[in-house]
């Protein structure tokens, strides 16, 4: 085996993953507080790409902007979607799997509404920077490989940061263990969710303008985020540490499958992978299981 | 001759003992009594005999046959069945359909009989419907009969709960709270349908109650548990005498 | 006339396929209380299996279609051995998880065609009106004959209360998977209908949007009712065609109204909503009742 090779892939495997974290960290924040799979976040980070594209090609911002831009963007959009697709649901306790079908229809409401008003195309980024590879020894290692890493690690790093230290993300963390009770100890629920939407909202819009770079933007990208969610159910739903690990391990999984196996397996993987974890350990690698009560 | 015996039983959840080495034993045709302060492990041994919980330790059995084994529906297949404490209906069907869903076991067709409508359906659903409005009389359910089982008051859901239990027609009925949030009338009828349903059903009857005049009335013999272990054991009078019982339970907050 | 007679037979006809993988889906959810967002999978198995037991075998349609539903249901038995225990979401998410790996298993599997898809022979039975009544009236009868049993009251009774049903001594797992069987049967059948209609299927036409579709039609109809069902498939595929002036921006407001149909669909609604599009999804919600009762 060509070590070499497999390094770059292996590089390239968490490169990608990197951006699955950052799809992935969405819906585990949601799911924590509210116990439902978001299937609306797709079309939040497909929202994201597009905002970094006209950053770019329109107003010609720097890589940077581009980024903050689509962050604010998307923070607002999610919590926008929040309040007027989930909020009703939430204020009659409606089950989850309500909340699920209204996020269905707001991501079939979102990519309809770029198609009616952008046009179904393709439009590639524009090239932001030069696209070379760094050499280190011998190994080549693509510039955009290493920007999606570094600037996912950072962005993730930020959210562990503001969930684990700051008074915020105790409020987050006390909510997600119980919202009942959390509101019972004065933290106001309204407000977690709605800082929960920002930050996911927020790291969709990263994850978008990376995603957007790396390929193309179109409005199904969202379908392709779906494998995020993946990640997300492989480290176990709800909890940020595991849908880091389980997309990082995502992303490499596909990756190398897709090097020394064949190509057209890459998605295939992902979704085989998900029946096989939930069959084998449902609760995903950080999750905890509980038992049912009488 | 006991009709239930739990042997040693323990369930442990996490480093936690709800539930430490009980021995119990229910004679066929009795009223038992199950009683102890909040959180003492009454609940948790419902839920061990009927599986919905698995004993950490410790054996189930029924009529001479080991149960802790079965699944919970084999369990009421056996003849056990209960009521739960925090009541359990069906709740967007009516008192009549809660009923008719339960009386199941009283018919045997397929899937096929249904889709074809075969007189062996027919006749199925004859006898089960005919189960149910007996049931309907003895429970004195008539008037709510096409009332959603969420839209009666509560001391009818709990007399729906028992109802929808002996539609079974068990061997063993264990209630859990039965009289809970009822009002001293209600208590007392509630009290006289448990009497005419063990009698009528020749039902042995596992309860658990706070209503201390309810247990000391109905039961035969009594178990005291406290902290997940067995305190006191013996008739209404035994423990009323119990010098450990008065202390650690009556004394403080018996009714 | 005749163009557009062609035209309304063709909705009714898609709208008849839609009905009979609405009519199982709405056992599963609507009576049994699951949630699927992959019986898309299930009618791609019955379309592939219809489509090669046509061109291979040269089987008669209704054979082809008999096979479609048996083996979408043959494949549902070990979906669901390994899937019906899994609890809340995991069940639904198990489902995604299957449809999308069909969908990208058949355009993976090249000698059936691949992502490009499958022909079937013109020559064979071009699924018409006729067919599609006749399928969907014998699914009916058999749907309602089976709710109307005791095997349909368990299945309601473990939407209610699973642990309630244990208690009295119900399989709760035996009745989920024989409710995921039929179902999935169900779609498997329509799936055969819609290759014998089209004659030509490819993976694509079979996305987790199209199991979200289903089960919103589910939903629209009203949860536990069959009549409603009905009613929400033929009502939701005739829909995007009613809004074809508005080209694209109909499935926008296709997006909008599941949103709506969710937020207001409760039976604890009362009052002071003036939207005729309340009022509507209202009338349907009591049409349902009275359709149950």
């Amino acid at each position: 085996m060509n070590v070499t090779f497999f390094i770059q892939v292996l590089i390239n495997g968490i490169a990608i993953g990197s951006v699955y974290a950052l799809m992935a960290v969405g819906y585990s924040l949601v799911y924590s507080i509210m116990s439902f799979s978001n299937f609306a976040h797709g079309g939040v980070i497909m929202l994201g790409a597009y905002i970094g594209y006209y950053s770019g090609a329109l107003f010609g911002l720097p890589i940077w902007a581009a980024i903050l831009a689509a962050m604010l963007g998307c923070g607002l959009i999610a919590i926008t979607i929040e309040r007027a697709a989930y909020n009703p649901l939430r204020k009659r306790n409606a089950p989850p799997l309500y909340y699920i079908i209204s996020a269905m229809g707001t991501s079939i409401l979102l990519e309809n509404l770029i198609v009616a008003t952008i046009g179904p195309n393709f439009k590639t980024y524009p090239p932001l920077f030069t696209e070379r590879s760094i050499e280190i020894g011998k190994i080549a290692i693509g510039k955009l490989d290493l920007l999606m890493l570094v600037i996912s690690a950072v962005s993730l790093f930020l959210l562990v940061f503001l969930i684990d230290k700051t008074k915020i993300g105790m409020a987050i963390r006390a909510t997600a263990y119980n919202l009942r009770a959390s509101s019972l100890m004065g933290v106001n629920p309204d407000t977690v969710i709605f800082i929960v939407f920002g930050l996911g909202g927020a790291m969709a819009g990263v994850a978008g303008v990376l995603f957007g770079m790396r390929y193309v933007v179109y409005p199904q990208i969202g379908i392709i985020t779906n494998k995020a969610f993946v990640g997300a159910v492989f480290g176990g739903l709800g909890s940020l540490p595991g849908a880091i690990i389980g997309s990082v391990l995502l992303g490499i999984i596909e990756v190398m499958a897709s090097a020394y196996w064949s190509s057209n397996l890459q998605n295939l993987i992902a979704f085989v992978l998900l029946i096989f974890v939930l069959i084998v350990r449902p609760s995903g690698i950080m999750g905890v299981s509980t038992e049912d009560k009488a | 001759m006991s009709q239930l015996e739990l042997k040693n039983v323990t369930k442990k959840f996490g480093g936690l003992t709800a539930v430490g080495n009980v021995d119990l034993s229910v004679r066929k045709g009795s009223i038992h009594g199950l009683i102890g302060p909040n959180g003492a492990g009454k609940t948790t041994i419902f839920n061990l005999i009927t599986h919905i919980y698995e004993p950490t330790e410790g054996e189930i059995f029924f009529e001479g046959k080991p149960i802790h084994q079965l699944p919970t529906h084999l369990i009421s297949r056996a003849g056990i069945t209960r009521t739960f404490q925090n009541i359990r209906l069906f709740k967007d069907l009516t008192t009549y359909e809660n009923i008719l869903t339960a009386c199941h076991f009283n018919a045997q067709y397929n899937y096929l009989d249904a889709i074809a409508r075969t007189k062996r359906y027919r006749v199925g659903e004859e006898v089960l419907r005919n189960n149910c409005e007996l049931l309907i009389d003895i429970l004195k359910l008539n008037d709510q009969r096409d009332i959603l089982a969420k839209n009666l008051p509560y001391g009818y859901q709990r007399r729906l709960e028992i109802a929808r239990a002996v539609a079974l027609l068990p061997k063993m009925l264990l209630l859990d709270e039965p009289a809970a949030g009822m009002n001293p009338d209600e208590t007392i009828q509630l009290l006289e349908i448990i009497k005419q349903i063990q009698n009528q059903f020749d039902l042995t009857v596992l309860i658990i109650e706070h209503h201390m005049d309810l247990i000391m009335n109905l039961c035969d013999r009594i178990m005291v548990l406290n902290f997940g272990r067995v305190l006191a054991e013996g008739t209404p009078q035994e423990i009323q005498n119990h010098p450990h019982v008065v202390e650690a339970y009556l004394g403080e907050g018996g009714h | 006339m005749n163009l557009s007679w062609y035209y309304i037979s063709g909705i009714l006809i898609f709208a008849g396929i839609n009905l009979m993988a609405v009519q199982g889906l709405s056992l599963l959810t609507g009576f049994t209380g699951l949630f699927s967002f992959g019986h898309a999978g299930f009618m791609s198995i019955g379309a592939y299996t219809a489509a090669i037991v046509t061109s291979w075998l040269g089987a008669p349609f209704y054979v082809s279609l008999l096979s479609a539903g048996l083996f979408a249901g043959l494949i549902s038995l070990i979906i669901g051995r390994l899937t019906l225990k899994l609890k809340g979401d995991y069940f639904v998410i198990a489902t995604l998880g299957f449809g999308e790996s069909v969908r990208l298993l058949f355009a993976f599997l090249e000698s059936i065609g691949g992502a490009r898809g499958f022909t079937i022979a013109t020559s064979a039975h071009h699924t018409s009106l006729f067919d599609v009544v006749l399928v969907n009236a014998i699914g009916l009868i058999v749907m309602v004959n089976l709710i109307h049993s005791k095997h349909g009251r368990n299945l309601k009774a473990i939407r209610e209360e699973e642990l309630a049903s244990r208690v009295i001594g119900i399989d709760v797992f035996k009745y989920k998977m024989s409710s995921f069987f039929i179902s999935a049967f169900y779609a498997g059948v329509a799936g055969g209908l819609f290759a014998h209609y089209l004659l030509f299927i490819q993976p694509a036409m079979f996305q987790l949007i199209k199991s979200t579709e289903l089960t919103i039609m589910v939903i629209f109809g009203g949860l536990g009712s069959i009549t409603g069902s009905v009613i929400g498939a033929i009502l939701l595929t005739a829909l995007p065609e009613m809004l074809r002036f508005l080209n694209v921006w109909r499935f926008v407001i296709y997006g909008i109204l599941v949103i709506l149909i969710m937020i207001l669909r409760p039976k604890g609604l009362m009052g002071g909503q003036e939207l005729r599009l309340i009022s509507w999804t209202r009338r349907l919600i009591s049409k349902r009742k009275g359709g149950q009762a």
